[in-house]
Order: structure tokens, then C-alpha cells, then sequence
């Protein structure tokens, strides 16, 4: 029997039997749990969200962003806020909105020219969300940017929280990147973002220690990597990032 | 038809006699990397059982119609299956652990104890023995990974499952938790000291001079 399984023609046989056979299970799994798994991302980019605007250990991430985020669709090139027809074209936007993909779809999105590209990220869309959250007497408390941009191994995500003057950074937050753990990867420790607060931007990783309010220490031993989310900050809060959404803001804009 | 002896000698045996990562000192990668909590050891000991199990079955299942000149090829397609879907519903169930676990749960495929047992044991025995053979060595690997997840996760944040046991002195507590712990390297100091406990009580696990 054994001589039987070593023919060429039993070979193909089983190998290829068996690769249907997984990779129908396969597929199977995969797509029976996309809505779920899509459902989890949502969740874990929202409770980053809640992160950034300082509400610590939230136990039901959906009910508590519904209640305490506004989401912002703005215009990234002029800063205003787009008009949508009806709350449902505007829901509609937001769900379909995603912080990897939508910029290399090519409707909503446009190419950045090398000069203008400091983050590294090519494309970015034209239009984006920027979420803030209200104290109790509903004054803007804190503004939200979601940015992105190449630090040494991919594309790193996180947001960045202001204060209501459009000018003091509250917090930073990544959710996602490819950082070498212990050295890049320390971007995600809570000492190291700690000392963003209160700085006023244009913000500067330097190297042998911060000395006023616009430097922040770099990350030892991941100079690229404090280099990109240098440039990513810069971009982001820049003339081709939010820029001029900065701007109306210190216009008293969301006052 | 084996024995209800043989049964389990084959299931329980991997447990202390034969256990894979303290005898056989295999996947020790992961149980350095997924142990720093309780949690994260207990999914990823879950994860790798039914690994191990279902792969011994379905590769036992068709051991006879494997051609042997593909044969480590069909198994990493059948291991490798079994991880994706894992790894599928590990995101859709339990994200953060999953974020957490990241590539330690796609690299059960490369782990040693899965391959070994399928290509030691559930090339030659039948489906009902090759299953318990894996349920039995993923419980040795949970056995050492859980011990290890325990002691770092207890001494190491004074906490078990997330639950604060001891009240640590950032939260004005007494306890000053032993950072070290925490990082992956601690791990072979207490894989190393259940090995001698072990052979301590074993005396012939322990190599001839």
C-alpha cells in the first residue's frame, strides 16, 4: 500500500484534495467572522479615541464614545467642516471611513507631492474626521486628530489630543505600527507620552533632554523612529495636515 | 482498540513525565513571550491544544494515504489551517488578546510541540490516540506556561487575571513588584527552576553524566 501513495499521480492527488479541502475552512472561517472582527477594530480605534481624550478604564466603549465624542468631518485642505445633505449621508461617511485604506481610494483621497510628504504616507484624503469631546458645560475640552505617518518599519497610527486652544497637546496615543518592541515600540509607553502634556506645539524630539515647552526627549536607541513621529506630528498639525483647521480653531471656531 | 491504561498513559503522561517544553525542551519561544500574564498564557495554552489535538486527528485520519515524500508539507498545511482559523476567531472573540498575542499565536505553526507530535506519534497511531496525544502534550505545554504565567503575573504586577491581589505601592499598597518579571527573560529563570523541582522528584529525567 504503501508503494500505491509515492506514484505522481497519488502525490497530486492528495495534495491537492487537501489544499481544497483547508482552504475552503478556511475561507469559511475568514468570512463567516469579518462582521465581528470589523465590529472589534471599531471598538479598539474608538476606545483609543477615549484614551487620547483622557477618559481612563472605560468599561462600555460604544455607549461612552456615542455620549462624550462628537465626530468632525473636515475639509483638510481649507479647515472648514463639510456639510453633508442629511445626518444619514454624514453617518454614512463616517462608518465607511477607514484610517488605512480610504487614502488609496482614489475619489476621496489625492497624491502628495514629495516636497509636501514629511510623514511619508504618499496619499492622504481629502476630507477627515477629527473628533472632540465637550465638558459638562459643553465647551470643547479636548480636539482629537487622527495621524499617521512612516517611522522605521510601516506606517504608524495613533491621535493626537489638543486642548480647546488648538495649540496645547494633551495627549498621544498609537494604536498600531511595526516599531521594533523595547526601543521603537516604547512610543506606546505611558511614561514616554506623558511628558507630551502640556507642550505647545510645533512640537521637536531632541536628543539630551527637553528644555522648554515645544521639545520632547526622543526614544533611545530609535532615532528613526522618534524622527517619524516627529515629521508625523509636524505634518499632521502642519499646512497640509490640520493646518488650517488649527487655524479656524484658534479663530475660536468651535467656541 | 487500546487500552483505557494506554489512554492514559498517552493523555496524562506529557503532563509531568514526558512534558514538552521540561523534558523535551521544546516551544520554549512562545512561553518566553505570551507569559506576562495569567490571561494571555491561559488563551495561548487553549490555543495550542486545540491545535495540537485536531492536528494529530486530521493527520492521523489520512496518515495512510500521505505520500511520505510530501508528507511534512501536508502536515504544515493541515497545522497551518488550523492556526488561521485560530487566529480568526481569536480577533473576532477576544480582540485585545489577540492584539496582544500578535504573532505568537501565527507562529503555533512553527511551534516544535505540534510538528513533534505529528510527525512522531500521529503518523503511527490511530485518530482516537493521536487526538488524546495532543490534547496531553498541549496540557504539559499549559501546565509550565500557566506555572510561569501565575508566578510573573502575581510577583511581577501583584495581580491574577487583571484582579489586584496584592495591593501594590502605586496604588498605596506595600508591594513593590518585581519589574523584572515582566520582561520575557525572567521566564527562563522560572522555566529553569521548574525543571529542577521536577527533576527533583524525577529522578530519571535527569541526564546520565
Amino acid at each position: 500500500m504503501a508503494s500505491n501513495n509515492e506514484s505522481i499521480g497519488k502525490t497530486l492527488g492528495v495534495v491537492v484534495s487537501l489544499c481544497l479541502v483547508c482552504a475552503v475552512i478556511v475561507s469559511f472561517a475568514s468570512v463567516q467572522l469579518r462582521p465581528l472582527q470589523q465590529e472589534n477594530k471599531l471598538k479598539d480605534i474608538q476606545s483609543n479615541i477615549l484614551a487620547a481624550a483622557g477618559f481612563d478604564g472605560v468599561k462600555n466603549v460604544q455607549s461612552t464614545f456615542d455620549e462624550n465624542i462628537e465626530t468632525l468631518v473636515v475639509n483638510v485642505e481649507n479647515g472648514q467642516q463639510v456639510q453633508f445633505d442629511n445626518e444619514e449621508a454624514r453617518s454614512a461617511w463616517i462608518k465607511a471611513y477607514d484610517f488605512e485604506k480610504s487614502k488609496f481610494d482614489a475619489a476621496m483621497s489625492i497624491k502628495l507631492t514629495k516636497a509636501q510628504d514629511k510623514a511619508g504616507i504618499q496619499r492622504r484624503t481629502t476630507e477627515a474626521p477629527v473628533y472632540i469631546s465637550r465638558a459638562e458645560d459643553g465647551s470643547v475640552n479636548s480636539i482629537i486628530l487622527p495621524i499617521q505617518g512612516y517611522g522605521l518599519w510601516g506606517v504608524m497610527y495613533g491621535f493626537l489630543a489638543l486642548e480647546n486652544d488648538g495649540e496645547t497637546v494633551k495627549n498621544i496615543i498609537f494604536y498600531k505600527h511595526n516599531e521594533t518592541p523595547g526601543l521603537g515600540g516604547e512610543i506606546q509607553n505611558p511614561t514616554w507620552t506623558a511628558q507630551w502634556k502640556e507642550k505647545e506645539l510645533p512640537v521637536d524630539l531632541v536628543k539630551n533632554g527637553a528644555k522648554n515647552a515645544h521639545q520632547v526627549d526622543g526614544l533611545s536607541g530609535a532615532t528613526l523612529t522618534s524622527n517619524g513621529v516627529d515629521n508625523t506630528v509636524d505634518y499632521w498639525t502642519g499646512d497640509h495636515g490640520f493646518g488650517p483647521f488649527l487655524a479656524k480653531v484658534r479663530e475660536g471656531a468651535l467656541k | 482498540m487500546a487500552d483505557t491504561k494506554e489512554m492514559k498513559s498517552v493523555l496524562f503522561g506529557p503532563v509531568f513525565a514526558n512534558n514538552p517544553i521540561a523534558l523535551q525542551v521544546l516551544g520554549i519561544c512562545s512561553a518566553l513571550a505570551v507569559t506576562s500574564s495569567l490571561k494571555n498564557a491561559l488563551i495561548m495554552s487553549i490555543a495550542l491544544t486545540l491545535v495540537t489535538a485536531f492536528s494529530s486527528l486530521f493527520i492521523s485520519m489520512i496518515r495512510n494515504q500521505i505520500p511520505s515524500s510530501v508528507r511534512i508539507i501536508v502536515q504544515m498545511t493541515i497545522i497551518a489551517s488550523l492556526v488561521i482559523v485560530v487566529d480568526q476567531v481569536l480577533q473576532a472573540f477576544s480582540y485585545a488578546t489577540a492584539k496582544e498575542l500578535s504573532v505568537f499565536v501565527g507562529l503555533i505553526i512553527t511551534n516544535c510541540i505540534v510538528m513533534g507530535r505529528a510527525e512522531a506519534y500521529a503518523m503511527k497511531s490511530p485518530p482516537m490516540m493521536s487526538f488524546l496525544d495532543g490534547i496531553g502534550n498541549g496540557l504539559g505545554y499549559s501546565v509550565v506556561l500557566l506555572t510561569v504565567g501565575f508566578i510573573r503575573e502575581l510577583f511581577g504586577k501583584g495581580s491574577l487575571f487583571d484582579v489586584e491581589i496584592i495591593p501594590l505601592v502605586q496604588n498605596g499598597g506595600w508591594y513593590q513588584p518585581m519589574g523584572l518579571l515582566i520582561l520575557p527573560p525572567s521566564a527562563f529563570f522560572i522555566i529553569g527552576l521548574f525543571i529542577w523541582v521536577l527533576r527533583t522528584f524525577k529522578k530519571d529525567q535527569v541526564e546520565a553524566k
